[in-house]
């Protein structure tokens, strides 16, 4: 972005550039601009999404007044769809604003390649045979659908979209990922570095909480025939040993060690999810392959040679301090 | 046709506008007399959402633009806007008795106390909202009903212990407090306000005066060589200062001193002629672009930093002198947003502590809270849906509703309902607190400002010590009164006309508020610096475990709440503004710590990530039905997610 935009900042700081960038590059159709639809398209124009076409036949009459704040009196008569359009582009001069006075089941028994075009598709106050036709033409288009009715207080809004990847969620929780129930060979090494009983208390209370559970965890493991604690009475015994390691009261690492045990509980290998998007056949790639499958296809490859059957450790670059 | 009034309060930033063209659309069966305050006028940054303004109305007052848009969609109703600070005298409780009900959007803390006192005074019904983000809340107040909106005590902004901010960050929000609190401050601000820039964590000794001259323009300095002296002399001489100090150390990775030798060998000559001719455009002018840095969003370097450091420094001084000794951090300067960012990024970079972008560090500077028009547009719905029913006096239906980001149990809105109030409110249930204090160093005046002014969040408080008044503002004081209470306000509190000692009690009034609260007073010797950096802990504002009013679960919808555990659902308060943001949590790309659950099984939450990793903000977990008591049933509670 060449400048600030000023007026995106808030929202820049909820989906960033990337998210800001996609909603700019999408045409969105709306049928039927009663309240429910306006409303929707309100909040994307104010957003900056790129375009929007609105279609709806009818024409403003006294009752759209007192529940459609898009027209006024002087709209009566006219167009809903042009005035509900002149106001929009009023909201965001950086959308482009497109209206078509016709009546949307015409349209979609009369012109269904019309909604190719689209990115998305909101289609307000069908009716259901009309949503059918709608809900076909789409899946073939590759359009996103999304339906809206609403009736007084109550309403629905459905979604109708086929299988697409998101890379980057964003998710809002993770686990910092150490692999503490399987750690990598440079991990392992430094771990054994060091002695947890080491006499000296002030290097004592200054182990790594990581690198004592690392050790615990092998030595348990060697007492265990290679299992980590997987039952309730087990981890309970695992967070004994820990507490019997402690030398002082004071000692925050073995306290962190404590609370940080499940990192240890966790399963080895991959979640069954995972397993299964990897061995879904579109992992198989080819020249025509999405970006997230080809993604999958490397993903693959990795847990089976160098993951030795785990997936890449989850990389971050403000962890240093685990390391203090 | 009953004439009902509604007064509409605060804040067209996000909710009122969509509340005030809803409340018109379904006010139609009654004939709306509205009332809008709101002292703030309309900024670009707005746009993306208060959608009843346009960029041509770009410095004009909110209430007085909002108003205009609505009479245009409805033009016969009555709306007077108030282009006014809602503190003012003016709106006392006899103007807030004339209406059937409050509609409050403010974003912050002080205020909405201010209106929530003002209305269980006048005994009219609140609504209260907020929005963050993606989260929002519509809360409903009725005095005798439910909890004010005192009851549960909301977290307080957050803020760093001094010695953090001066010697020992170890967090990007510190450096940019530093950067802009103390750097900024001492360079550009008052000269005569006191600065910790040279404190040192063993320093007894603050700013002494030899320290100071230091940041002093010479006569005939060329204004680089100045820039480059001050940068050697934070972030080299002063760092350097601090690692002769061991013990500080010892636990905690050293700093690096860094000069500007090191990092820019060569004075920085005139580059690519931009900034030679600057004589015309001076208000506008930015480091950035004279150096062709053009993404905000870009992370720099270090050498970039300090190339922003110095042209920033070169830029005030050059192009807005005059300013200098009267800025005060605006996030909106674009040239102290662009000084800040690199200042607070080469301390980071001396902290090993990971730099960021303008972007990032203006959001922490600047306090700004991240929204959208959806949101808003959801809470304003909302707003109106609770006030109907408030209007109707249909209180078995008063719902207090939470708006997620994510569902909780498949629902996006949480309807709870209203919990009796609490009867240890000191608000509304007027309980007694208690204060620790060293009666014979704090001063009257830290009482008012920490206490009766921070905590209490009173305005024009009036002191009182059994019969003797040791404080009182007001318009009709006599000029000797005044005199007695500043006097007052520099002794330690033993030594008062009417001594305050251990055992004794304070009585704190705010009139125009109607709020009263009692307060005992125990002397304690010693304060912790860092947990207590105040000096003085106030206590007693528990909270209660609120009873349900029954036992029924709440609305029907799958909402479940058990009957003796008092149940948030995942957020609770939403403040639209917190003084100081916890731990830069404002970016898009930051991430929240999952924390154990205590049978081992990781939960869904988001804590804070906290130094002391104190928190055990169990929640209830999506997909179970049991649900857990939370640790710390205090005043952290609210603040389960807190939110910048």
């Amino acid at each position: 972005m060449a400048e600030p935009k000023t007026k995106y900042d808030r929202q820049l700081r909820i989906w960033g550039e990337q998210g800001q960038t996609a909603l700019e590059k999408a045409s969105i159709c709306l049928l039927n601009c009663g309240p429910t639809g306006s409303e929707t398209l309100k909040n994307l124009v104010l957003g900056g999404v790129g375009s929007i076409t609105v279609i709806d036949g009818s024409k403003v009459e006294l009752g759209d007044l007192g529940n459609n704040f898009m027209v006024d009196e002087s709209c009566v008569g006219q167009s809903k769809a042009k005035c509900v359009c002149t106001f929009l582009q009023e909201l965001n001069d950086a959308v482009k604003a497109k209206f078509i006075e016709e009546y949307p089941e015409a349209l979609v028994d009369s012109n269904p390649s019309f909604f190719s075009q689209f990115t998305l598709v909101v289609a307000t106050q069908l009716a259901e045979d009309s949503m059918m036709k709608l809900d076909k033409i789409c899946r073939e288009a590759n359009v996103l659908l999304i339906f809206a009715r609403s009736y007084g207080l109550t309403g629905f809004v459905r979604n109708s979209v086929k299988e697409h990847a998101v890379i980057e969620s964003k998710p809002d929780h993770f686990l910092d990922d150490l692999r503490l129930n399987n750690p990598w060979s440079e991990l392992k090494r430094f771990a054994e570095s060091i002695d947890l009983k080491v006499p000296d208390p002030v290097a004592h209370k200054h182990t790594p909480y990581v690198v004592i559970l690392v050790k615990m965890a092998e030595e348990w493991a060697k007492a265990h025939g290679g299992a980590l604690p997987s039952t309730r009475d087990e981890k309970k015994e695992f967070k004994e040993l820990l507490k019997a390691g402690m030398v002082a009261m004071d000692e925050d690492n073995y306290k962190e060690a404590i609370e940080a045990s499940f990192k240890v509980f966790a399963p080895r290998g991959i979640s069954s999810d995972l397993q299964q998007i990897i061995h879904d056949s579109c992992s198989e790639v080819d020249s025509n392959s999405s970006d997230f499958w080809v993604m999958v296809a490397a993903l693959k490859e990795f847990i089976v040679n160098e993951g030795g059957g785990e997936a890449p450790l989850e990389g971050f670059n403000t962890r240093y301090d685990i390391f203090n | 046709m009953v004439v009902q009034e509604l007064l509409l309060l605060g804040i067209y930033k996000e909710i009122s506008c969509c509340g005030l063209h809803s409340i018109a659309a379904l006010m139609h069966s009654f004939a709306c007399i509205c009332l809008q305050i709101d002292m703030d006028t309309i900024e670009v940054s707005n746009l993306n959402r208060q959608f009843l303004f346009r960029q041509s109305h770009v410095g004009q007052s909110k209430a007085k633009v909002a108003r205009d848009a609505v009479l245009r969609f409805r033009p016969h109703i009555s709306i007077t806007p108030y282009h006014a600070n809602v503190k003012d005298s003016n709106f006392n409780v006899d103007f807030f008795k004339q209406f059937n009900v409050i509609l409050n959007g403010l974003d912050n803390l002080d205020a909405r106390r201010h209106v929530n006192r003002l209305c269980l005074a006048a005994e009219v019904p609140l609504v209260e909202s907020g929005t963050t983000g993606f989260l929002g809340q519509v809360t409903v107040h009725v005095k005798g009903k439910t909890e004010c909106y005192e009851c549960q005590p909301k977290p307080a902004p957050k803020t760093y212990p001094v010695c953090t901010i001066t010697s020992t960050p170890s967090k990007f929000v510190h450096c940019v407090v530093w950067a802009k609190d103390l750097l900024f401050a001492k360079l550009f601000g008052d000269k005569n306000q006191d600065n910790d820039l040279n404190v040192r964590s063993n320093d007894a000794a603050r700013s002494s005066k030899n320290a100071d001259d230091v940041f002093e323009w010479g006569e005939n300095e060329d204004i680089e060589q100045y820039g480059r002296r001050i940068y050697d002399h934070v972030f080299g001489y002063n760092i350097e200062q601090a690692l002769s100090n061991e013990e500080t150390w010892k636990n905690r990775n050293k700093p690096r001193p860094i000069y500007c030798r090191d990092v820019l060998p060569d004075i920085m000559t005139q580059r690519n002629g931009n900034n030679v001719d600057k004589t015309d455009d001076l208000s506008s002018a930015s480091a950035m672009a004279s150096l062709g840095l053009k993404n905000p969003q870009d992370i720099w370097c270090l050498m970039e930093n300090t190339k922003v450091f110095i042209e920033a420094l070169k830029l005030f001084f050059t192009n807005r002198r005059k300013e200098i000794g009267n800025l005060s951090f605006d996030k909106d300067d674009l040239l102290a947003v662009e000084f800040v960012t690199a200042a607070a990024n080469i301390r980071a970079a001396s902290f090993n502590i990971p730099l960021q972008s303008l972007f990032e560090a203006k959001g922490i500077a600047g306090n700004i809270v991240h929204a959208v028009a959806t949101t808003n547009a959801i809470v304003a719905g909302l707003i109106v849906i609770e006030a109907i029913k408030v209007l109707k006096k249909d209180t078995e239906s008063y719902r207090m509703t939470y708006c997620l980001e994510h569902p909780s149990k498949k629902m996006l809105l949480m309807p709870v309902e209203p919990f009796e109030p609490n009867k240890s409110c000191c608000v509304c249930s007027e309980t007694p607190l208690s204060l620790e204090i060293n009666t014979h160093r704090s001063k009257l005046w830290d009482f008012v400002e920490k206490i009766v002014k921070a905590k209490l969040g009173m305005n024009s408080p009036l002191i009182m010590h059994a019969t003797a008044l040791l404080y009182e503002v007001g318009d009709d004081l006599e000029e000797d009164e005044i005199a007695n209470y500043n006097a007052n306000l520099e002794k330690v509190l033993s030594e008062l006309p009417s001594p305050v000692t251990g055992g004794t009690m304070l009585t704190v009034e705010d009139l125009q508020q109607e709020f009263t609260c009692n307060i005992h007073i125990k002397h304690r010797e010693e304060f912790d610096e860092e947990k207590e950096p105040d000096g003085m802990v106030l206590s007693g504002w528990t909270q209660a475990l609120p009873e349900k009013k029954d036992a029924k679960t709440s609305n029907g919808n799958g909402a479940s709440t058990s009957k003796s555990l008092p149940t948030k659902p995942g957020n609770t308060e939403i403040d639209t503004e917190v003084k100081e943001i916890s731990d830069g949590t404002v970016s898009p790309g930051t991430k929240r710590k999952l924390s154990e659950f205590s049978d081992g099984s990781p939960v869904d939450h988001s804590s804070d990530v906290d130094e002391t990793r104190n928190n055990k903000k169990i929640q209830k977990h999506d997909d179970e039905d049991e649900l857990v008591m939370l640790d710390h049933w205090d005043s952290d509670m609210s603040k389960k997610q807190r939110l910048p």
